[in-house]
């Protein structure tokens, strides 16, 4: 028996764990066509870098190992936010931080702001993008759960298409996008929530800054004591970040109830697939969800001025 | 006083803060190697062979050693310690070859190109399991390693040390209690997490004598063990340590100092250079042993402790050569600061197919307070007393015996003031609050004592040298790890000698040619003895200056004073002279010189230290007891098992603060990690014992948001008068029983005992549901 089988763990490499132990080429395209064409070259052999706080990470541990890397950070037609009369656009190379100081994201859109906040330290904030996280495809991506309830669109290109994608079609399993391997997301549109909404974000972590155990967005609009619009979104819980539709069904149109909280409660918990794994315990993950969608319903009517 | 007792910023700061200290990483010699380890995937396992032919064909690869290449056991206690892993592995991480090469890419790819036939044995993974009479023997040569006869190995079963302490009669204490209560209680291991991994350069020389660079706690341990276990004599080995990035016990004793050091000879006596990176600090360095325990108390309804019965058992994973004397220092301060008239305890370190532990801040006591301090607390409800009187009641105060029989001594600190300081600081004595329908907030406290675990002859010693200008060079022992000991050393050469802190340098490295001796830098010993040396430097320092100046000045020494760099006549301070004039001989005006360079020297050993008695563990093992409480006000989220240290009020006697602000700097530090290790911190293993958690992604140590908001230093001074100034060490002692406090806040809060480590809020929740 010997032991080169058994030596890469997966969470752990047992030869090396010092520098990056595969050989790669860098490219750094100045423009976003430079850029596509090289995807269009490349294919599977490539993989894009944008802050690199998750792709370097996974190439340590050699989770991947791209035989090509690609650079967006040299392209400026992709740094950008912009405001318009319909919601905000954000560019792939955007820090997470510059997007969290961004007064219309703290105005407008709470839950991502909270969840953006929420997210490792500042310096991590300062290197890492918003695309990055959603395109990393981790179930606990914290970004994830506010940009579900804010229905966001990514736009995806190659070097001859375009096109438009629904978050919410966007994940496909953990790591796994509905991207093309010649495809890459040069955008994140969030249209505004309906005026008078209320929406926040929530989550579960071992310690400060750190990883979701669970997260969870929701999103509410009132009209007097019945719910009108409802969105609610949880992270950490399944293979991708997800929509709880048939909880959304349910509330929708009826007041929130002591009782119909505690129906939306055991849907969650029916609708969430939690696995255990080094993290936590699916038992602790399902039990905990239950917990938050309750405080983050709590938290959105007491800003609609309680019951 | 002018220097002892002000609050001066750390000698160190600037260098520190600038980038411009010296650490080990940043030593590059000409001609240096580097070597990277293959480590086991087993936790236990028989090497049937190693074929490591195609590695070394990578270019650039000079030589791969395996543990048959270095056939000598080094210990510190015990001989147990492969060099590399000898006919079997014994933990996950074990290293069983090591690449030498001219750059690491090379070691590195070379390593992946080594092919290992194992076959695996059982493994041990449990403390308990280990103990049972049929477990896999992890040391089957355990009768035959050398060790220090203070410690007690039983050879066919896994027990590294047993030590046994007895006083009274247990028998007669519990029939003379009202109520017995039984509890046991669980730790797991955990890393160091110290911010500069473990380094080290080593050559052997073409003369037979050795050179080391590292990042270590105890150069002259190293050079002692060294020459002991290759046969070098002393003077022929030399050890070299400059700052050190924080070593929390990791880096004391011996670590990988030798294997570099026999790689650089099988390389041709070219150095060889050591450096973990994090993953592999988590599973090839040293560990704090996981720990189990179980108490017995017998109480009298009014609350006075009449008989205990303790079991502690260290799991000291697979080598246990520094583990023993922990299991020993736990076993003699088994207790708590409280007096037991009748008692036994037993503290066994136990071997396991875990990964090898070591000494680590608090050294067992971090481990055993956790028992005693949540033992203390159920007692108390037991017998429905306040757990503030029920402690006070039973404080061990001057007068009376600890575990060995030691009377403690009069000016001893005090255990009481600590405990009343904490308890009128955080408010004690008002029930727990619910501030929403699932949020609950509650007090806990829980007290602590550590005295330095060390053989009676440690010692310590100090040079001091008066330059020619009038300034000061101090040469110590004790290592700087971060804890600023060679700051409040310096106040104290200040102080003794009237000059200015700014005209004193301590030299920044050990050099084991050139240091004077200290045993270790462990065991919040160095403050204390190292103290006590400087000051006596400092006297024959003055000693020989008066001398001079006596001659030169034409009075008799003892109506000469020194002060503001000078020595003058007492009454007639216009009669005097500069220290700068004397400093290498008094020169007349013709000429003639009398005196010399002028060079104090002084040492320290702990005053009628004893060996304890074998079967009875009796004796005077203890230098100095400092003693301290902790006190916390939590808020639980009863739904979600998390909670928030609102406020935390931490006391100690230290006896005199030689430097108050670097005192609260260890304070503050020492309770963030001991939340961080009350909260968080575990190692993890899967059903083979592998690690799960190696990585700072999944061991979660502290970050500054955890930091609680308030947090309420107290220090009191009762001086010690064979002190320096009065002063007692409190390093180590400031990481201890706040996860206790924390503990009992959530009994208060919850009539929820938790009595297992980690308080993660995950655990926390699971033993709130259990009990619904
Ligand atoms: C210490 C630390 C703490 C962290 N804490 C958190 C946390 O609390 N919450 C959290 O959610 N995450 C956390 N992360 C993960 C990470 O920081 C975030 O996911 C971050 O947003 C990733 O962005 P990036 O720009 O660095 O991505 P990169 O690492 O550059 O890329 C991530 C993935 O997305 C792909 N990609 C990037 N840009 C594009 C694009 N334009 N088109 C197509 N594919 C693309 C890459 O190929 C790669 O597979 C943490 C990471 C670290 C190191």
């Amino acid at each position: 028996m010997s032991q080169n089988k058994n030596i890469n763990l997966g969470y752990i490499n047992l030869f090396n764990t010092h520098i990056i132990p595969v050989k790669f080429n860098y490219h750094a395209p100045q423009t976003l066509e430079e850029a596509l064409n090289l995807l269009n070259k490349l294919k599977d052999k490539a993989r894009v870098i944008a802050g690199g706080t998750d792709l370097i990470v996974d190439m340590k541990l050699r989770r991947k190992e791209p035989e090509h890397v690609v650079s967006l950070n040299k392209i400026r037609e992709l740094d950008y936010i912009t405001v318009d009369s319909l919601g905000v656009k954000i560019g792939a190379i955007v820090k997470l931080r510059k997007i969290e100081k961004e007064k219309i994201i703290r105005e407008r859109f709470p839950a991502l702001y909270e969840a953006l906040k929420s997210m490792a330290s500042i310096q991590v904030r300062n290197m890492g993008t918003m695309v990055g996280n959603i395109c990393n495809a981790s179930p606990a991506a914290d970004t994830a759960p506010p940009l579900l309830i804010y229905n966001a669109t990514l736009t995806a290109k190659s070097l001859n298409n375009e096109r438009k994608i629904p978050i919410e079609e966007f994940f496909k399993a953990p790591g796994k996008t509905a991207l093309k391997e010649d495809e890459l997301v040069t955008e994140i549109f969030i249209p505004y929530p309906p005026q008078d909404s209320h929406s926040t974000f929530l989550k579960i972590t071992r310690v400060g800054m750190d990883l979701s155990k669970v997260s969870i967005a929701v999103l509410t609009k009132f009209n007097g004591s019945i719910i009108e619009d409802i969105r609610i979104a949880l992270g950490a819980v399944a293979p991708t970040p997800l929509r709880i539709r048939r909880a959304e069904e349910f509330l929708k149109n009826k007041p929130l109830t002591e009782e119909n909280l505690k129906i939306v409660q055991e849907i969650v918990a029916k609708e969430i697939k939690p696995i255990t794994d080094v993290r936590s315990t699916e038992w602790y993950r399902r039990e905990v969800a239950k917990v938050l969608v309750k405080d983050a319903l709590m938290k959105c009517l007491e800003e609609e001025g309680g019951r | 006083m002018k220097y002892v007792g002000k609050s001066i910023q750390r000698i160190d700061a600037f260098e520190k803060v600038t980038g411009s200290a010296e650490y080990a990483g940043d030593i590059e010699l000409p001609g240096m190697l580097y070597t990277k380890l293959l480590l086991s995937p087993y936790a236990h396992a028989k090497i049937k062979s190693i074929d490591f032919s195609d590695a070394l064909k990578v270019p650039g690869v000079i030589t791969i050693a395996i543990g048959e290449d270095f056939p000598f056991r080094i210990g510190l206690y015990v001989n147990d310690r492969n060099i590399l892993a000898r006919k079997k592995v014994r933990w996950v991480g074990e290293p069983v070859a090591a690449v030498v090469a001219e750059n690491l890419e090379a070691a590195e790819e070379a390593i992946e190109l080594i092919k290992v036939d194992y076959e695996p044995l059982p493994p041990v993974l449990d403390v308990r399991d280990a103990l049972k009479p049929d477990a896999p023997l992890v040391h089957e040569e355990l009768g035959e390693y050398a060790h220090s006869p203070a410690f007690n190995p039983i050879p066919g079963t896994n027990i590294a040390n047993r030590f046994v302490v007895k006083k009274g009669n247990v028998e007669e204490g519990f029939k003379k209690s009202d109520v017995i209560v039984e509890n046991e209680f669980l730790m797991p291991q955990v890393s160091h997490v110290p911010m500069e991994p473990h380094t080290c350069i080593g050559q052997y020389m073409k003369d037979g004598s050795i050179k080391i660079w590292t990042s270590a706690q105890s150069p002259f341990a190293i050079r002692y063990i060294l020459g002991y276990s290759l046969g070098v004599p002393l003077h022929k080995i030399s050890v070299y340590v400059p700052y050190v990035g924080g070593g929390f016990g990791g880096k004391a004793g011996i670590n990988f100092e030798p294997l570099v050091v026999l790689l650089s000879k099988k390389a041709g006596y070219r150095p060889v250079k050591l450096e973990l990176t994090r993953e592999e600090q988590f599973m090839v360095a040293p560990v704090r042993q996981g720990f189990y325990g179980k108490i017995k108390t017998g109480v009298t309804r009014d609350g006075k402790i009449m008989a205990e019965k303790i079991l502690y058992v260290f799991d000291a994973g697979a080598y246990a050569d520094y583990g023993v004397n922990i299991g020993r220092a736990a076993g003699y301060s088994c207790t708590g600061p409280y007096y037991v008239p009748n008692l036994e305890g037993e503290s066994l370190t136990v071997y396991t197919n875990h990964p090898w532990g070591t000494a680590f801040r608090g050294f067992g006591h971090f481990e055993f307070l956790w028992a005693i301090e949540r033992q203390m607390e159920i007692v108390a409800a037991e017998i429905g007393m306040d757990p503030i009187e029920f402690r006070l009641k039973n404080a061990l105060l001057p007068g009376l015996t600890t575990p060995t029989g030691e009377k403690l001594r009069e000016d001893a600190g005090r255990i009481d003031q600590c405990i009343k300081a904490v308890a009128e600081k955080i408010g004690w004595g008002t029930p727990p609050v619910k501030i929403t329908p699932n949020k609950i907030r509650a007090k806990g406290i829980a007290a602590l004592w550590k005295a330095p675990a060390m053989p009676p002859n440690a010692a310590s010693s100090a040079i001091i040298k008066l330059n020619e200008d009038g300034t000061f060079l101090l040469s110590v022992g004790v290592t700087e790890i971060g804890q600023g000991t060679v700051t409040a050393l310096a106040q104290i050469v200040a102080e003794e000698l009237s000059v200015p802190v700014e005209k004193i340098k301590v030299v920044p490295f050990r050099h084991t040619d050139l240091t004077p001796y200290s045993w270790q830098t462990v065991a919040s010993r160095n403050l204390f003895m190292e103290g006590r040396a400087v000051i006596r430097a400092a006297r024959d320092v003055k000693e020989q200056i008066l001398e001079v100046a006596s001659q030169v000045l034409r009075v008799p020494k003892d109506d000469l004073e020194i002060e503001d760099e000078k020595v003058y006549v007492k009454g007639r301070p216009e009669w005097s002279l500069q220290l700068k004039d004397i400093a290498a001989g008094y020169v007349y005006p013709n000429g003639n010189t009398i005196g010399g360079p002028i060079i104090g020297r002084g040492y320290y050993v702990g005053s009628r230290l004893t060996y304890l008695d074998p079967e009875t563990g009796q004796g005077y093992p203890a230098l100095k007891w400092t003693f301290g409480a902790q006190a916390v006000e939590i808020e639980l989220d009863t739904e979600t098992g998390e909670i928030k240290i609102l406020k935390l009020v931490s006391a100690f006697d230290v006896g005199k603060a030689i430097n108050p602000m670097l005192v609260e700097g260890q304070i503050v530090g020492g309770c963030v990690q001991s939340i961080s290790l009350g909260m968080w911190e575990e190692y993890k293993y899967d059903k083979n014992g592998r690690m799960i958690n190696p990585n700072l992604t999944d061991y979660k140590i502290a970050r500054a948001g955890d930091i609680p908001e308030e947090h309420i230093v107290v220090i009191i001074e009762n001086p010690q008068k064979d002190g320096p100034y009065g002063a007692r060490g409190v390093g180590e002692l400031s990481m201890l029983s706040v996860p206790p406090a924390i503990a009992n806040a959530i009994f208060h809060a919850t009539g929820v005992n938790i009595n297992n480590l980690p308080l993660s809020f995950e655990n926390i929740w699971k033993a709130l549901k259990e009990k619904r």
